[in-house]
Parts: structure tokens; sequence; C-alpha cells
């Protein structure tokens, strides 16, 4: 059969099935019932981006159909078959809909439909290519081992899997671990499942990329140019899944397939390769990705993609808890002549040991050199020992500085992990990543109980109350220059951050300190010097050299920028941001809500809907997406009274910023336990007036302000 | 979609419109007036019934008068008309290669003329079984050179270059007898045979019309193209820019115009030299702005990035600009008009060549060993005559395209080789053409090529079927003035495939390869590139020429060489459409031969149609046809 019919004939099956779906579930609820997926607040994303159109119910379910039948021409022309691939996802969406409208239907192993808070959270490690593409697997391979070495191999390099069909059962054969927080995400096992990776690609243009619903070429172009992606769809091969390869090809997203008879190969689209282990070579190729290896000399596996593993207690070997036992991690600048480049000592005894399932103390020394090293670096480099670590296979770290905790699974144990290798992923790391300024690095792992309390005591916390000292008195004030970071232009072309001291990048990830060593280490990189000069307005943080940078950074789609107001020029979000605060305007404030945040807030809207409404780059007065250390910042909406205004958080989120937010309300207005007077989901969630009569009861300052609006 | 706009037709109209106010000004003669004294043209001439090849004549055959006094009919008068007319098309493109190979003898290493490929001199050395081991690269190309000049009068055996072929094609040559010996034998015995009390059946003349276009596209021209890349540099994707905006009025404005490319590689040479630029400056100008018209443009535009003025029926216009110092010809194409029209203004108008001498023209003789002083001595002159403009005169159309051009077949398949998968592909051929045409992806190829005509709306027919052809995710290889054509309306431009004039195929095919949606080629003579292309296609593929979804087409040509090179095309087993009749249409039995007869010799034949929609749509059918009979 020619392709072309292939493609019509996946395209009408998938959408007669999706009809099918559509007419069962009105027949038994009715046309109002209303549709859709899990804490998303972009309804059937796929659908929704390429038409504008939000489908939330099963009669616009049924009018979606109609409208996807106007795009299944038959013309003997590529754009007849590229408009019936993504017809055919779009029908497996609406299919796929129909799935829940009894709850969710993919229990078990197989995840489904991605929310939001996910996929947002994908977005730092994609723009920073720590995930440097999406795979999406389809069907069985041809033996379970085939499957696994596949699925290790894009794992194993930092990429973000996703599992469509019989290659899950494989891999549940196999006893591998799968899971978002491993980067190997099953979606399920009916290929109209495809449609949730489609959803995913689709947030990714909506949220980073600042497409507007219903641009379809606007979206193809995203996709086409910045959405590392591609398809590996084993054989054999059937109508539906060549149709839904259509519309990934015409998104830009390659498909490779091991089916060699049932199609021709179509160059950099359709690849038809036999030799399974090939698969990876040719897809990365195929989608133009480079990945930057970093050897690491670890008897296990070694890969971002692990840094989401958890360790459970049963599965420990052995563990180094900081909060028990003195542990600690440090970076030391010293001279080039003090350093064996690649020393890796280990002070104490060897993992061998220690008994199994005991809690220790371990302490990581780098030592580093080089001619443009500065101290400044030191937490910048110590700050990503957390995601090193935890890149190894069945290797957990949490914390940072003196309250680490790392345990040490017993597979990676048996594997021949020791304490030793925690050095050389130290060490091949920092060489790696700051070869710039790195000339030697040697490394000292203690695991001497006497020596872990008495360096804690001796070299590290001194270390770190200098640092915090520094910190402290870095403020905006203080310094002559901001960073850009335009880290995240690879996904949200027109978005700019300017980073200060008291203000960090909004995904949290980049502060002041961070930008200056990016500067440092890639002069022409993401982060470059914003000087003050030219100054418009103290207050707002108007600066005409900010304005400058942001409209030469954003290629001309930003005019102006405010530093501390958000209702003024606000800085833009790309969509990565930990938070997001928008005015709740009964109590004259703003409320926030972090990602991790599942309700709903007074604003009337959950944290996947308040994202929604900024993002892309684009000013949205009233709404602005921020890290969560900025909370407790001077410069939190100083424009507009500063951290008075705040009236409401998650609880959880409050925990983890109170302390910083007491000390500066205290500075500021010398209010005590301000945390206290803000509201939270158990006082309301979605009550504004109950929330003003908390408010009101706690005397909180936003009350008594000028109206934001 | 894109902000990209294509200069219209109509826009193009609109500037001639303007230059020919300037030409009425100061009694300038145009092509336009010329047209109107010349019409109504003769029938007899232009059915091809008129014979004037001994003195008893003329004889024109009529319905009363069926047979020539010699007893000739109108089908042996036709074919013998026919058959001159390729002759003459094939010695032109013919002795152009010859020239190169005299060039290519002329070589040193310290002369005005130098080997820029090596590489590529030593594959045809190879090719042509002739040792490269040790040698110097200059004995070797003299060597060359002179074995390519044997190709001219060798007393035994066919052109080399014949091997190049798939194995089919060569076959049907041998079977058909038309596989061409020495090319001047081929023109001597085309005209020997259409001499008076000689050939009269029109079998007979249009086969030898077949094998002497072949002596031409896979002799003559192909021996241009080959040592012309040897010589100059082997094309590479290059920036360029294309119509009469690219002339800038506060420079020294030089056209080059014409076919051979020593002369104009020398002229760009010597404009680009700092020397000559301060000289220009002292003069009153701020630099200096060599551009083209004709097949000389594609040459230096493939391999320097010169931009081009226009094509053929533009060569007029530069003139009437008021602000061109020199026009510096040298063979081929080039209007006589050019000597009273430059009169009427500044102009220089500078002959070069003992082939092409013109009245009213200053003729600076150009030869290899005087190249460099002759090229430093005509930017001189231009130079000089920067002052002598008439300020009042001067308007430049403010119009001109970018353009992507220089796709050699080496350089299309550099860009095939950047859409493989090293994990499956073989590097070096066209299967990722052959795979995207196999899928349906491409539904074929056009290779659409030839010049401008009066009788037809000029770039209207070559633009127009473009973008029905582009529409339909069928893509184009380009040469000659229809390649200028697509280059002024913006068709080569990269930006043109992000608005609705491609299909989604073609759109797709060039995002991931990097090109344009129609691949500049090169000149004329470099439609040999092509046929290259198809026999190679051919051979990765496993069908054979004719059964690629892949036709010729020449919407307005006009030359001699033209219908030498359709005779080549057909010959090669690729279906040629015209959009002019060639002067057959008064016999029958040639016509149809042309038409239909000859497809059971070499599996193809010419289509002519006037209507340019439906020449288009005609295409498209067998293009289709051709798929369906693939099974694809």
């Amino acid at each position: 059969m020619l392709l072309f019919d292939i493609v019509f004939n996946g395209n009408d099956k998938m959408y007669a099935e999706a009809e099918e779906a559509v007419n069962a579930a009105i027949a038994k609820y009715g046309e109002e019932k209303a549709v859709g997926f899990p804490e998303t607040a972009y309804a059937l994303a796929a659908y929704y981006a390429e038409t504008g159109d939000k489908i939330t119910n099963l009669k616009e379910c049924k009018e979606g159909l109609a409208y996807i039948k106007t795009q299944m021409p038959r013309e003997r022309r590529l754009d007849s078959v590229f408009k019936s691939g993504v017809a055919t996802a779009l029908a497996a969406e609406i299919l796929e809909v129909t799935k829940y409208i009894d709850g969710d239907p993919y229990e078990g192993i197989s995840e489904g439909a991605m929310t939001d808070a996910q996929l947002r959270e994908l977005g730092v490690p994609l723009v920073v290519y720590d995930i440097p593409c999406v795979a999406l697997i389809i069907h069985a391979a041809p033996s379970v081992q085939e499957a696994v070495d596949l699925v290790k191999s894009y794992q194993s390099q930092g990429n973000f899997v996703c599992l469509v069909g019989g290659i899950i059962d494989q891999l549940k054969e196999a006893n591998y671990n799968m899971g978002f927080n491993v980067r190997v995400y099953p979606i399920g096992d009916n290929i109209s499942c495809a449609a949730h990776a489609v959803s995913v690609a689709s947030r990714v243009a909506m949220v980073f990329g600042n497409i507007t619903p219903g641009d379809k070429v606007g979206l193809q172009k995203y996709h086409f140019e910045r959405f590392r992606c591609f398809v590996n769809a084993f054989g054999p091969l059937d109508e539906k899944t060549v149709a839904c390869g259509a519309g990934a090809i015409y998104y830009g997203f390659p498909v490779i397939t091991n089916d060699m008879e049932y199609t021709p190969s179509v160059p950099k689209s359709l690849i038809k390769l036999a030799d399974v282990s090939k698969f990876n070579k040719a897809s990365l190729e195929a989608r133009n990705i480079k990945i930057k290896v970093t050897n690491v000399d670890i008897p296990v596996a070694f890969a971002t993609a692990f840094e989401g593993e958890i360790i459970r207690r049963g599965d420990m070997q052995v563990e180094f808890d900081g909060s028990r036992v003195d542990s600690f991690e440090l970076v030391q600048t010293k001279e080039l002549t003090e350093i064996e480049d690649h020393n890796i000592e280990v002070i104490g005894p060897e993992l061998d040991e220690f008994e199994q399932g005991s809690k220790n103390g371990i302490a990581f020394v780098v030592e580093v050199a080089g001619k443009k090293m500065q101290t400044d670096f030191e937490p910048v480099f110590e700050r990503k020992f957390h995601a090193w670590i935890n890149g190894a296979e069945g290797v957990m770290h949490t914390g940072q500085r003196d309250m680490i905790r790392v345990r040490v699974s017993k597979d990676a144990y048996e594997a021949g992990f020791r304490a030793k290798h925690f050095g050389e992923i130290l060490y091949a790391k920092i060489k790696g990543e700051f070869e710039a300024v790195v000339d030697k690095c040697q490394v000292k792992v203690y695991t001497d109980q006497a020596e872990c309390t008495r360096l804690r005591h001796e070299l590290a916390q001194a270390s770190f109350d200098k640092r915090d000292e520094r910190l402290s008195n870095l403020t905006d004030e203080n310094v002559d220059v901001f960073y850009t970071c335009i880290l995240c232009q690879a996904f949200s072309p027109s978005h700019v951050c300017i980073v200060t001291p008291e203000r960090l990048g909004l995904c949290g990830a980049v502060s002041w300190l961070d930008a200056k060593a990016t500067h440092e280490l890639d002069p022409e990189g993401a982060c470059q010097v914003v000087p003050k000069e030219g100054l418009i307005d103290e207050n707002l943080g108007a600066y005409e050299s900010f304005n400058e940078a942001v409209h030469k950074y954003s290629m001309g789609a930003l005019e102006r920028i405010t530093m501390y107001s958000i209702m003024v020029d606000p800085m833009t979000s790309c969509g990565c941001f930990e938070c997001i605060c928008g005015i709740e305007p009964f109590s004259n404030g703003v409320a926030i809500a972090n990602r991790e945040y599942a309700g709903m807030t007074p604003l009337g809207m959950t944290f996947p809907e308040l994202a929604s409404m900024t993002g892309g780059g684009v000013q949205t007065p009233g709404f602005m997406g921020h890290g969560k250390h900025f909370i407790g910042s001077k410069k939190f909406m100083a424009a507009e009274g500063g951290i008075q205004r705040i009236v409401w958080m998650p609880k959880e989120l409050k925990d983890v910023v109170a302390d910083r937010l007491n000390a500066t309300a205290k500075e500021l207005y010398g209010i005590d336990n301000f945390a206290d007077m803000i509201g939270d989901e158990t006082i309301t969630d979605s009550d504004p007036e109950a929330l003003v009569a908390f408010l009101t009861e706690k005397g909180h300052p936003a009350l008594g302000l000028d109206p934001l609006m | 979609m894109s902000e990209f706009k294509l200069t219209t037709v109509e826009e193009f109209e609109a500037a001639t419109e303007r230059l020919l106010e300037t030409g009425a000004k100061v009694g300038a003669d145009s092509w336009q007036m010329r047209v109107k004294n010349q019409t109504p043209h003769c029938k007899f001439g232009e059915s091809g019934a008129c014979c004037k090849i001994c003195s008893m004549g003329p004889c024109r055959i009529t319905a009363k008068a069926p047979r020539g006094i010699c007893g000739c009919d109108v089908h042996g008068i036709v074919g013998r008309n026919f058959l001159r007319f390729t002759a003459g098309g094939a010695a032109t493109h013919s002795d152009h290669g010859r020239e190169i190979c005299h060039t290519l003898y002329e070589t040193s290493a310290d002369g005005n003329y130098k080997v820029k490929d090596p590489e590529k001199l030593i594959r045809i050395a190879k090719e042509w079984d002739i040792e490269t081991e040790g040698k110097d690269i200059y004995d070797l190309a003299h060597e060359v050179a002179e074995t390519g000049l044997m190709e001219y009068g060798k007393p035994f055996g066919h052109q080399r270059f014949l091997k190049r072929a798939d194995k089919h094609t060569q076959e049907i040559w041998e079977r058909e007898e038309i596989a061409p010996r020495a090319i001047d034998r081929e023109v001597s015995c085309s005209l020997h045979m259409s001499h008076v009390g000689c050939s009269s059946k029109p079998e007979a003349l249009v086969r030898q019309a077949l094998r002497a276009g072949l002596s031409d596209g896979w002799g003559g021209s192909m021996m241009g193209t080959e040592f012309s890349d040897v010589l100059f540099g082997t094309p590479r994707e290059m920036e360029t820019e294309a119509n009469l905006g690219v002339m800038v009025e506060e420079n020294v404005n030089i056209v080059v115009h014409g076919h051979d490319p020593s002369l104009s590689e020398m002229i760009c040479e010597y404009a680009e030299d700092p020397e000559m630029i301060a000289y220009a400056k002292e003069k009153g100008a701020q630099g200096i702005t060599v551009s083209g018209v004709c097949c000389t443009s594609n040459e230096v535009a493939m391999r320097r990035g010169i931009p081009m003025a226009g094509n053929y029926l533009q060569q007029e216009n530069v003139v009437l600009t008021g602000a061109c110092e020199a026009i510096v010809v040298d063979v081929q194409c080039i209007f006589p008009a050019l000597g009273p029209l430059s009169k009427c203004f500044h102009t220089k108008f500078i002959t070069t060549s003992p082939i092409a001498q013109m009245p009213e023209s200053e003729f600076i003789r150009f030869n290899s060993h005087t190249a460099g002083e002759n090229a430093k001595a005509i930017v001189k002159a231009a130079i000089e005559n920067f002052q002598n403009r008439k300020k009042e005169l001067v308007h430049i159309p403010q119009m001109k395209q970018k353009a992507s051009v220089g796709y050699s077949y080496e350089e299309i398949i550099r860009k095939l080789d950047g859409v493989t998968n090293s994990q499956v592909d073989d590097l070096g051929t066209t299967m990722p053409l052959v795979d995207c045409v196999k899928s349906g992806v491409l539904r074929g190829a056009v290779a659409m090529v030839g010049c401008n005509n009066p009788k037809v709306r000029p770039d209207a027919a070559h633009i127009e079927l473009m973008k029905k052809l582009l529409k339909n995710d069928i893509i184009l290889v380009l040469s000659g003035c229809s390649a200028q054509a697509a280059a002024r309306a913006g068709l080569m431009d990269k930006e043109v495939i992000y608005t609705d004039i491609v299909g989604a195929g073609v759109r797709r095919v060039c995002e991931l390869a990097d090109i344009p949606p129609v691949l500049h080629m090169g000149s004329c003579v470099d439609i040999s590139r092509m046929m290259i292309l198809a026999s190679n296609i051919a051979k990765h593929s496993g069908w054979t020429v004719s059964q690629i979804p892949l036709v010729g087409c020449a919407p307005e040509w006009m030359s001699e060489k033209a219908v030498s090179i359709g005779n080549y095309v057909v010959s090669t087993g690729i279906d040629t459409y015209l959009g002019v009749e060639p002067y057959a249409y008064g016999s029958s039995e040639v016509d149809g031969l042309l038409k239909g007869g000859i497809k059971d010799w070499v599996e193809a034949c010419y289509t002519v149609e006037k209507d340019i929609d439906k020449l288009g749509d005609l295409m498209i059918e067998r293009i289709e046809e051709k798929r369906v009979a693939l099974g694809i």
C-alpha cells in the first residue's frame, strides 16, 4: 500500500474510534457531561493548541470531531498527509478524554496524561539541555533485552522517555524502574495514548513558547525548530501508528522504525533501521541532537535522568545523614601548586566496612584551583553537587552544605559503587562543566567520623559563615551590575530574566552569583552584564540600561522592564517559574501559588490556571512568575509596598519561606511573625471573603495600603 | 507566515515601462518596438516550410505548390530546417566548450588562468583513463584539455562522456544509432545531410538532429561545464541578489553579458582589486559593482555571488538605467541593438570575442595570454566613464530579491548528504531525493530551462509555471534565463518556502535540506549537469531515466541552442514541454515524430502547448502517470 493510503486509512480508523467513543459516552451521560484531563489548564491541549478552542464537555467533543473531519483532505499531496496526521492525534486525544469520564483510567504503572505541574518541572531541565530530548517509544521491541537497552541508552543520556504500548510490558517484565521521577514515563497501552505525548509538546509550546492557541503555523514552527523530540516505533507497524507518525513528522519529530517493509523511507523523517541497537544514535542524529557526554568512571550508570530516583530504606546499603551525624560538602579554592589534579582520596573506611542499613557521616571536600577561579564561584559549584551525585544510578542525595543526606542502594553497592566514586563524579563534573575556570581539581571524601566532625566545625562552618556574610551584604544597591539570563530562550524566545542579588531568576535556579559565574565561564553565553545606567525611577527599579538590555535580548519583543513592580512593565516569565503571584483584589494584596500546590487559590484559579495567564515571555501586569527565594526578598514587588502585600500562599510554601519572610518583615515594617498573618488553604482555599475576614482578624497590613489597581 | 513577498511580473513590467520612458527621451530603439515592426511573422518561416538551401528558390510549400523545385516535399524541407537549426545550436554550445578547453590548455601556475578545482580535474582524468599519478597538475590540465579538444574531431569512436549515462540510456543510443561521434563531425554531418540533394526523409533528419543534440549535451556542453568548474571552481551554495536593483547608483556599474566565464571571471577579479576601487573613488564613485546579464551572469553568480541584473530580455534595460558605465560582452544572445542603444547614453559597449563582433561597439580582443591586461583596461575604461554619466537620465528601478544559487551536481549531493542518517545511509548518492519521490513527499521534478521570447509574456511563463509546480509538491532545477526569472521574482530566496506558494512536501524537503525550492544549476551549457543528475538518479534508484517522475520544460525558449538542448534532453529519456513551437509544425511527419514518434526510439518526446497554464497541467499529469506506472 502507498504511504499516503496507509496514513489516510489510519486516520479514518482513529477518527471512527473517537466518534464511537464520544457517541457512546453521550448516550450514557448526555452531551453536557464535562470532560477533561487531570490538573491541566489547557483542556485537550493538542486540540487547544491547534484550534484555540477548549473542549470541556461531550458536546464540544462532538463539535471537535466535526472540525477534525474538515482537516482530513485526501489529495495526493503531502499537505493532506500532514493534516491527516494531526487529525489522527486530535481524534486520539478526544478518544482518550472519554476514558477519563469515570475517573483516572490509568492505574498501575501507566500514567496517562501528564499534569501541568509535571510539565513545568520539565521546563528548566529542557531549556538547559539537561534533558536533551524527549523520546516517544511505541510498541514492543523485538526482545525484552533490546527494550531495556534502548530505554536505558536514552535515560543514561538524560533524555525523557515516553512509552506507549508493548514496550511497557517488556520493561515491567524486566523489573525496570519506571516513572516520571526517573524520566521513563509509561503512558498507556493503546496507540491513542500517543495523544498524551502530543499534549505535552503542545503545552510546552503554549507555556514556554507563548504560542497563541490556534496559531497553527506558529505551533508547527515552534515544534520544528525548538522542541527536541523523536519517535521510535517498533514493527509490525499498522495504519493508526503510521497516521500518528505522520502527525509527529509534521511537527518535525522524526520517526525511526525497525519495520523494513511497511512504509517507504523519508529522509530525516521516516527512517528504517533493522538494528535496534543503532536506534539511539540514529534518532539523535535525525533530530540534530548532540549530547555532550561527561565520562564518569563509576560502576553504575550516570545521567541526569536518575536525579529523581528515590531509594527506599529497604533498598539501601548505607546512609549518610547530616541531620544526625556530622556531614558536609564544600568547595575550596586553593593555589595551583597545592593540588594534584584528579587525586581522589578516601579518608576513613570504605563502604564495605559499614553495616548494611547503617547511618553514618560523610564529607566531600573538593579543592579547585585555576587562574580564573574566584571564591564567589564556590557555592555555585557546590550547589550542583546535589544534581551530580543524584545522577548516579542507585545513589540519592538531598540537601546542601552541612545538611546533606546521601543513600547508596544495595544494587549500586553490589555493582561496585564505593566512596571513592563520589570523588570520581565530583571531579568529572567539575572539570567537565567548569573547565573554563578550573585548571586542577582534587577530591577528599571523608568517612572517618572524627574527621567529619572536626572539619564540619573547623572548616565547613567557617566557610559557610563567611559566605553568608558575603551574601547578606550582596544587595541590589551595592553591586555595580546585574546580569541577564536567557537560558530559556531555546524554548521561550522572547523571555529575558534580569538577575540581581536580591532577585534570583524566576526558575529559582539562577542566582546573581550563578549568573556572574555563567558569564565568566562563557562571556558570549546566556548571562550578559547589565550595567545600572540611566535611572528612570528608583522605586520601580527602572533604568534605561535595563530597557536597552531587554529590548536587545528579547530581539525587540520587549521595550521596558522594571525590577520591583508587578504592575508597571513587570519582568516576563518563561514558564519555568517556581511560583506565581497574582492580585487578590478583595484584600488589596497578592496570592502566591507554587508549582507543587495542586489545590485551588482564593483567586479562583489553580496554579496551572494562574500559570497559564503568563509565561512565554509576555508582560502580564498583575501576574508575575518568580522563584521561591524571592518571596523573602526586600525587593519583592517593592514598588507596590513589598512583601506586606502577600495575603495568601499554600501552607507548605509558607513553611519553606517563613524564616526569611519574617526577618524581612521585621526589618522593613517592624512586624513580628508576619508569616502567621498570611492566609493559606487551611484558612480558605477559595473564598476571598473568608480570607479578608482572616486578614482583618490578624491585622494584616495589606488591608490598609493604597489600592493596587 | 513569512513577510517575504515575491516580485510580480506586473512589477517587472512597470519598471520596464519606466525605463522605456527614458529610452523615448533619448530616442532609443527597443525590442518592444521592434517586435511590433516584425509582427505578424512569416508563417512559412514559422512553420518551417520555407527552403533557402539552394539558389533555385526560395521555395515555399503551399497546397498549390506541394513540392520545392528539386521535388523535396514539406516533410523534407521542415526536417532539413529543423536539423540545421539544431546544428546551429550544437555548434554554438560546443564551440563555447571548445574555448573553455583551450583556456584550460593555457593554464599555468603563474598565468592568468589557474586550476581552481584540481580534485575535479583528477576525477575527469581518471574517467578518461589518463594517468594522474605523480603528474604536475598543470601538465595534467594540458593533457586533459588536449584530450577534450580531440573529442571535437577524432576520426573514430563516440563521445567519452557518454559512459557517464546509465546503462539503459547508453543502450538506447547504441540501438538507435544516435550515439554522437566527434562533435564537429555531427555538426558537419547535419549540414551535409541537409544540403541540396541529400536527405529528405524525415526519420533520418530527425535522428541526426537528436545525435547532433547529444554531441552538444553529452559532449561540447558537458566539457564546457566540467572544465569551467576545473578552471573557476565547482559551484557551491552562494548567496546573491537579482534584478536591476543590484546596480548601485553611487558606484561604477560594469555589466557582463554573454556566456563564456573566461572573460567575466577576469573582470570580476579586477573589479575587486583595491587599486581599481581606489581609482573609482578618485573618479567620484563610491566603488565598483559588477552585475551580470544572461548566462555569463549565471556563471559568475554561481561561483562568486556576483549579482544578476537580468536575463535575456532585460539586456537593454541595464543600459536604459543610465547608470551603466560599461556593458562587456563575450558570446551568444547579445543584441546587436546594444550598439546604437549605448550611443544614446554614456555607456561603453565593449565586445571582446572574434565570435561576436558588432557595429558601434568598442572591440577589445580578449585572449588567455592578455586576459589580465584586457580586463584591467576594461575596468579602467568603465571607471573613467563614470564622470560622463548624464545624471538626469539615471534611474535604477529599486527592486531586487535575495537568491541562493550554486547548486552544481556536486553541491546537490552535498545537500542531500546533509539529510542522510549515518546509521542507515550511504553518502554521495541521490537516494534521499529518490526516497522523497518514492514516498510521495515530492511528486516529482521539473528541469526548467531556456530563454525569454517576446512571443510569450516575458518571465511570466517561467514564474507562473514554477509557482504552479511548487504548489503541487514538484521541485525544480533551473538554468539559464529561466533561473534568472526565478531569482528576480524571489523564488530562490529560501524564505519563499514559508509562504503558501509552495506545497507542504516541497517546504519540508527544502527546510530539511536547507535549499530553496528552485535550484539554480547554472548557465545553459550547464544543462549537462542536469543530465548527470538524471542519469545518476536512474543508477541509484534502479529506474530508467524515462521512468523517473521528471520532465523538462522550456516555456519561453528562442535560440537554436535551445533546440539542440531539447534534442539531447529528449534523447536522454526526459519528456520535454515547450511553450513556443519549433519551426516544424508545417510538416505533420516531422511534427508527429517530435511530439510522439521519437518516443519509440528514446522513450521520450516533445509536447508543445502555448497555453501556459495548460502546459503546467500537462506536466503534472505526466509526472503522476509516471508515478502510477512505477507503483509509487
